[in-house]
């Protein structure tokens, strides 16, 4: 009996039985009809769940025969596995759905009926083994939906269902016809039976009624640019309807687009084409949206895009193995976070974009909005995540580049609009124009999130996730997310025992280079993260993202694999860049951080993807053995990086981020957060030493990071805000560890590794020291400040300490560092970025000069006699980095052997080292030579500029140092004058106008989109009939 | 004997398609363009029916003009006309959706033509 | 320019359809699916008429679905269109003019015409078994016959709870007769749950002529319904 009960028959069943008795059982009682309603969706998804489960614990397919006669007489359907997933997660989301639009349904019974006939007719389209069946599924669904739109009120809202209707009148009348004719040349509708006789859809007759069915489904997926009517019901339409139509219908025609497939075999080409168009484009003409659920329409009509386009590409490099993962993944991604965004956009009910800041005011739905988002941008932990992985890899296998191109440009595309959207949703302060939100109608958004992530987990194991510990940064984060009614401190301490815990375990599976990179960065972050402490207030949000975002740095040094790597370099970025949003001031710019964080990723993952085809795994050890097929990931993981670092041109992102940042956030970004990328461009070279062709690449990226150094210590002593110059010059400073590492060399990794941890610390003290000084001041102008050596004189030497220590003087770390670059560079002969960095050393010397006197030295402002030393929270972080140079500086030997053997075996085979202790490296390289040649030319120039100043400035001025940098900043400024901004700012004008010309195709006249859809067909018709019948002849 | 009788009537079928389409795309007044989708739907049932033709053969219902010995020679193919029976209603119900939205598109803005309804673009 | 880029559109399809009929070429013989339709309908359902066994048994599915649509849109058009009355501020009285009386002609044609188009609707529904006809095509016919009802009487008043009843129940019964073939015969909407019976008597081929008979009520009940709703 119950075996019987949950057939999936029983769906059509349940769904027609249901919405024929709605009218009785109306007229029995007001109540009844709701309670049918329920119990019928609620029986459709679990009959779908069940069927799914069975077939997942391996049962054949469902065949369903209808009046007990076998296809092709009677029509069949099937519920195999593909069909079980589509419709349970179509049914899931159709309950939640009917969840949240229920205010709007109960009105009245016919929105009830309609609603479970066009949940069946969806489910019809899914299973289905019969073309003209399919048709009559496909009108089920749409008058479902004509029905539905009857819920919105406005003169626009039916507007858009009129033009909605017109569309897609069209595109079914050509399936019918389509269908009819290819009844006429294949003498079967039953749709196993057409594909075993594809040979005789030939001939104009054929041909013409493929492109017909084809151009059906393809406009029904509205693509660029037939698709203004889709826009406008999207915008028009009750959140609820427009998720339904996203989602739901969609979801239908794909499926049926996905069974047909095999019929059109040989148009993989031009299906995928015209998706990528779609894809991309619509995500362009998203960027210029202002209507919440019009860009959600964009996005949603580019995410179908995506789905089809991967499907007919794997399809064509006969990858069936992977469409579960990939199609499956995007799918549930797209269903579910797509339908979460429309519902959360119903239970805000905001139109415009700018006046979504009203979610600053629940953390709750903050949190799922943050999810949503994250799901839709293929990030993780989320399922598209991982099936963008997995697509990308298997693209790469074919050389697919361009496609890999279109599906990460889109990305980012998509990615711009939607957390621009976020921008807008956290700007707090405004005011609020609606009434107060209720977490009930939170609920299904919040269920969406919850699916998402156990679909993350799943597909997480299908692309090849086998230990749980990549887990643990989010597992942490979502621990301390439970203790966040605590106060901040309490929570701070609970963080900083749970990553020292949880880090320290982690780090135990490290070695090599990376064993030291752990250590660095763990027991770096831990001390910069312990001056949160100097915070009473609860920063919510701020501890758990710093769990995370630490743990994560452990975890990418661990990872084995390269898709470990990437999910830990991806759960840095979204937790760095969640941080940053935290703080007001950051809001403006952490659009672009994302932006080129995630532009970063993707070359990075590219460049990852086709290592992984060239070693034929996406294990990291087997890089030692890529050879030179893997040159190309090379050059591609180092431009990644190098973007992540901000090397000079694509640096516009990282001063901006770091002097607004949270005080103590910015120490940690710069001092920690950055390294991240270092380590990648680590793995970069190292790739490179086992292929040949990136030696002569190396010194393009020495240059580079030479460049990057000069040009940021130039733009350093420009700035007038304190954290912005120290942001200038954490540029600076990594340009010399870049510089190292593309030295390729024993003694090139060695200084790197050294820079490193005197970079650490040294930007650590100071960024901390300027958050000192703007806590007890407020101040963050250079010039405002002045004397408070005497109001703080512990921050004041531990600062002295450091800048002596970054300058290069001797006798600190730095000193140490610079010579051994310096005479890396020698021993490789590269002369030109040689005298780029004496230079560098020069400005620098200058800028450093300027924050010590600016900040401590000088006159005391008569308003700050009050203020008082750091707190110590605050000095007992920079105390313990002051230790670390110390150790570092007097006891290089601590630190140098480890590193020395870390890094031996690496360029035992490659290069030619002789196993020299660095005692006897010292010995051998006279110190004296470089260095002091070094500081002794910088110290010249400093001279020679003091004197060009006292004879240029007019007698009548006093001097004095702060006179003698203002005389020379206006001096430098039109060198400076920042051609990557402008640049940057012209491309984002360009994308901003390509996207305004795009959307113009929209004009809103129903019979121009009624044009359009047809000259789509036209389109579809010549590249399917016309053209290959001409050149035949 | 000129043209075969379904050639025929599969000509005009897409002729009738063709003035339908044009229909849509020129007229302004919601309620001709409605009249166009008519059009071209019935025109799109012709061409099923047309299809379904077979030379010489008659409607398939054996009896006793047809006994069941001659239905495989002499009846026309049943199943383009069992599914045109079905799109006919379907095309029914179509066109009645559309003209209530006609009917809700004129209270809103008091006009029919389609011109008036294109606030929301770009 | 609109009508211009129309002219291509349409140009262009003509081309594409001139393609198809020059492509196109008649069938000499039914296909061999047809083919088995023509001889297992008779033979197996026992339906004289071949395209009704096809619609009611074998693609009974879409029948069911059609009737669904159907039923979709007598809810749906009712709906749409009350809430636009409800929108409609203009009192009906004022600015239309007052509705001109049904024409003579009209009114005694439907006296006379109106019996026999009903008995015929009813004729055509239960013999689609046997003749041409079938559930849709009398459903229609009585629904003509409701048009014309309203034309000459524009003041009857259609009871609607009725019709809503009598739909839903149909559809009701039809689902339910599906089931039963799932019980009791081959599978679902499996019209053997009836002796086959006599071939080419009036009660014969099993459930074919029940179901038709149900589709003909839902079917004429919806359309008067539809057309209904758009006279008020």
């Amino acid at each position: 009996m119950v075996e019987g009960l949950l057939q999936p028959l029983n769906i059509f069943l349940l769904g027609l039985g249901g919405g024929f008795l709605i009218p009785l059982l109306h007229r029995l009682s007001k109540r009844l009809p709701a309670t049918a309603f329920w119990v019928s969706l609620a029986g459709m998804t679990l009959v779908s769940g069940v069927c799914l489960w069975r077939l997942l614990g391996g049962a054949d397919a469902f065949e369903i025969r209808t009046a007990g006669t076998a296809p092709p007489l009677a029509i069949s359907l099937r519920l195999g596995l593909a069909e079980g997933f589509f419709a349970f997660c179509v049914n899931l989301a159709a309950l939640l759905g009917a969840w949240q639009l229920w205010p709007r349904l109960r009105d009245s019974y016919t929105f009830l009926l309609l609603f479970l006939i066009l949940v069946m007719g969806i489910n019809g389209m899914i299973m289905t083994r019969d073309l003209f069946n399919l048709f009559v599924f496909l009108e089920i669904v749409s008058i479902g939906t004509y029905g539905l739109f009857g819920l919105g009120q406005t003169p626009a809202a039916v507007a858009g269902a009129f033009k909605y209707i017109m569309a897609t009148v069209l595109a079914s009348s050509f399936f019918l016809l389509g269908a009819a004719l290819l009844y006429h040349v294949t003498g079967t509708l039953s749709i196993d039976e057409m594909v075993m006789r594809r040979d005789l859809i030939a001939g104009p007759v054929g041909l013409t009624a493929l492109v017909l069915v084809l151009s059906c489904l393809i406009v029904e997926l509205k693509p660029f640019p037939a698709n203004g009517w889709g826009l406008d019901v999207y915008e028009t339409a009750p959140a609820g309807v427009a998720a339904l139509v996203s989602v739901g219908v969609s979801a239908g025609v794909f499926f049926a687009l996905f069974k047909l497939m095999p019929l059109f075999a040989a148009h993989l080409t031009l299906i995928a084409f015209s998706a990528a168009v779609t894809f991309l484009l619509s995500n362009l003409v998203g960027l210029r949206q202002t209507n919440v659920q019009r860009m959600l329409g964009c996005s949603s009509i580019a995410q179908m895009a995506l789905l089809v386009l991967a499907l007919a590409l794997l399809l064509r490099q006969g990858a069936d193995d992977a469409l579960a993962l990939v199609v499956g993944g995007l799918f549930f991604s797209h269903l579910f976070a797509k339908a979460g965004l429309f519902w959360l956009a119903g239970a805000v009910r905001r139109e415009r974009i700018r006046d979504w800041n009203v979610l600053a005011a629940g953390p709750s739905f903050l949190l799922v909005f943050c999810c949503l988002l994250v799901a839709i941008a293929g990030l993780p932990p989320f399922p598209g995540f991982w099936a963008k992985w997995e697509l990308v890899l298997r693209l790469a296998r074919e050389g697919g580049y361009a496609w890999i191109a279109v599906v990460l440009m889109g990305s980012l595309l998509e990615a711009a609009y939607l957390f621009r959207w976020f921008g807008r949703a956290i700007k707090a302060g405004r005011r609020d124009t609606g009434g107060p939100l209720s977490h009930g109608r939170l609920f299904p958004a919040a269920a969406c999130v919850a699916l998402l992530v156990m679909g993350g987990g799943v597909a997480a194991s299908a692309a090849g996730i086998t230990s749980l510990w990549v887990y643990t940064p989010l597992a942490a984060g979502g621990l301390l997310v439970a203790a966040e009614g605590l106060p901040g401190r309490a929570k701070c301490g609970l963080m900083l025992l749970a990553v020292a815990v949880l880090g320290v375990w982690m780090a135990q599976g490290t070695g090599g280079i990376n064993g030291l990179f752990a250590t660095l960065l763990l027991s770096g972050g831990l001390v910069i993260a312990a001056a949160g402490l100097y915070r009473r207030d609860a920063r919510p949000g701020y501890y758990p993202l710093m769990a995370v975002l630490l743990l994560s740095i452990v975890a990418l040094l661990r990872a084995s694999t390269s898709l470990e790597f990437f999910f830990a370099w991806e759960l840095v970025t979204l937790a760095s860049f969640f941080m940053l949003a935290l703080a007001p001031a950051a809001r403006g710019v952490v659009l672009q951080y994302l932006l080129f964080s995630l532009a970063s990723a993707f070359v990075l993952l590219v460049g990852l993807a086709v290592a992984a085809s060239a070693t034929g795994t996406t294990s990291l050890s087997s890089f030692l053995a890529a050879g030179p097929v893997a040159a190309p990931a090379f050059v591609l993981i180092a431009l990644g990086c190098m973007v992540k670092i901000g090397v000079i041109g694509v640096h516009v992102w990282l001063p901006a981020a770091y002097a607004r940042a949270d005080d103590d956030f910015s120490a940690m970004l710069s001092a920690v957060v950055g390294k991240v990328a270092v380590f990648g461009l680590f793995m970069a070279a190292y790739l490179a030493t086992r292929a040949e062709a990136g030696l002569e690449l190396a010194r393009i990226v020495g240059w580079i990071g030479m460049l990057t150094t000069v040009v940021a210590a130039l733009l350093a002593l420009q700035q007038a805000d304190m954290k912005r110059m120290l942001a200038y010059s954490s540029l600076s400073q990594t340009g010399y560890i870049v510089t190292a590492v593309a030295l390729i060399s024993h003694l090139g990794w060695v200084t790197a590794l050294y820079l490193v941890a005197n970079h650490l610390m040294v930007k650590g003290i100071l960024f901390l020291a300027a958050a000192a000084v703007i806590e007890r001041t407020g101040l963050r102008r250079l010039e405002a400040c002045g004397g408070l050596a005497r109001r703080m004189p512990l921050t004041f030497s531990v600062a002295v300490i450091a800048l002596v220590s970054m300058s290069g003087l001797p006798p600190l770390a730095g000193f140490g560092g610079k010579w051994l670059l310096l005479s890396a560079m020698m021993e490789r002969g590269w002369y030109g970025p040689l005298a780029l960095g004496i230079l560098a050393t020069l400005v620098g010397l200058l800028y450093m000069v300027r924050f010590g006197h600016a900040v401590f030295l000088g006159p005391l402002k008569p308003e700050r006699g009050a203020v008082r030393e750091a707190p110590a929270a605050l000095l007992v972080p920079q105390f313990v980095l002051v230790a670390g140079i110390l150790l570092l500086s007097f006891f290089t030997k601590l630190f140098m052997d480890p590193v020395s053997a870390a890094i031996d075996p690496q360029f035992a085979s490659t290069l030619v080292w002789q196993g020299m202790s660095l005692e006897l490296i010292y010995a051998y390289w006279n110190p004296a030579r470089a260095m002091a040649g070094a500081v002794g030319l910088a110290l010249v120039g400093a001279v020679v500029l003091w004197l060009s100043y006292r004879i240029g400035r007019r007698p009548s001025q006093s001097g004095g140092l702060a006179r003698f940098f203002r005389y020379y900043r206006p001096l430098l400024a039109p060198v400076l004058a920042s051609h990557a901004e402008r640049f940057w700012d012209a491309v984002s004008v360009v994308f901003g106008a390509a996207a305004g010309a795009a959307r113009r195709v929209y004009g809103g006249n129903g019979q121009t989109y009624a044009i359009q859809v047809l000259a789509y067909v036209l389109v579809l018709y010549f590249f399917v009939v016309a053209y290959p019948l001409l050149q035949s002849r | 004997m000129g043209l075969p009788i379904s050639h025929l009537l599969l000509v005009t079928g897409l002729v009738l398609m063709l003035i339908g389409m044009w229909g849509v795309l020129v007229h302004r007044n919601i309620l001709r363009i409605i009249i166009g989708f008519s059009l071209f739907g019935t025109g799109t049932h012709i061409v099923i029916v047309a299809t379904g033709y077979v030379t010489g053969g008659t409607a398939p219902i054996i009896d006793a003009a047809l006994p069941a010995g001659a239905a495989g020679a002499r009846a026309v193919d049943p199943i383009p006309s069992a599914l045109v029976v079905t799109a006919i209603v379907i095309g029914f119900s179509v066109t009645a959706v559309m003209l209530s939205y006609a009917i809700r598109l004129y209270a809103a803005r008091k006009t029919l033509s389609i011109d008036a309804f294109t606030e929301q673009k770009w | 320019m609109k009508r211009i880029r129309a002219a291509i559109v349409v140009l262009l399809f003509g081309a594409a359809f001139a393609g198809l009929a020059v492509g196109y070429s008649e069938r000499t013989v039914p296909s061999a699916l047809a083919m088995r339709y023509l001889q297992e309908v008779p033979a197996e359902l026992g339906a004289a008429n071949v395209v009704t066994g096809i619609l009611i048994t074998y693609r009974g599915f879409d029948t069911l679905g059609e009737v669904a649509v159907l039923f979709m849109v007598a809810a749906s058009v009712g709906m749409l269109l009350s809430a636009g009355a409800g929108r409609r501020a203009v009192p009906a009285g004022a600015s239309a003019p007052p509705a001109r009386p049904p024409s003579e002609l009209v009114v005694n044609g439907a006296e006379v015409v109106l019996p026999v188009a009903f008995l015929f609707g009813a004729y055509v529904i239960v013999n689609g078994h046997l003749s041409a006809g079938g559930g849709f095509q009398g459903g229609a016919v009585v629904a003509s016959g409701v048009v014309l009802l309203v034309l000459a009487r524009p003041s009857v008043a259609l009871h609607h709870g009725f019709l809503s009843v009598t739909e839903s129940l149909a559809g009701v019964f039809y689902v339910a007769l599906g089931i039963l073939g799932l019980i009791f015969a081959g599978g679902f909407l499996d019209s053997h749950i009836l002796p086959r019976g006599e071939f080419g008597a009036f009660i014969s081929a099993g459930a074919i002529p029940l179901i038709s008979a149900l589709l003909g009520i839902k079917v004429a009940a919806e359309l008067s319904v539809i057309i209904d709703r758009f006279r008020s």
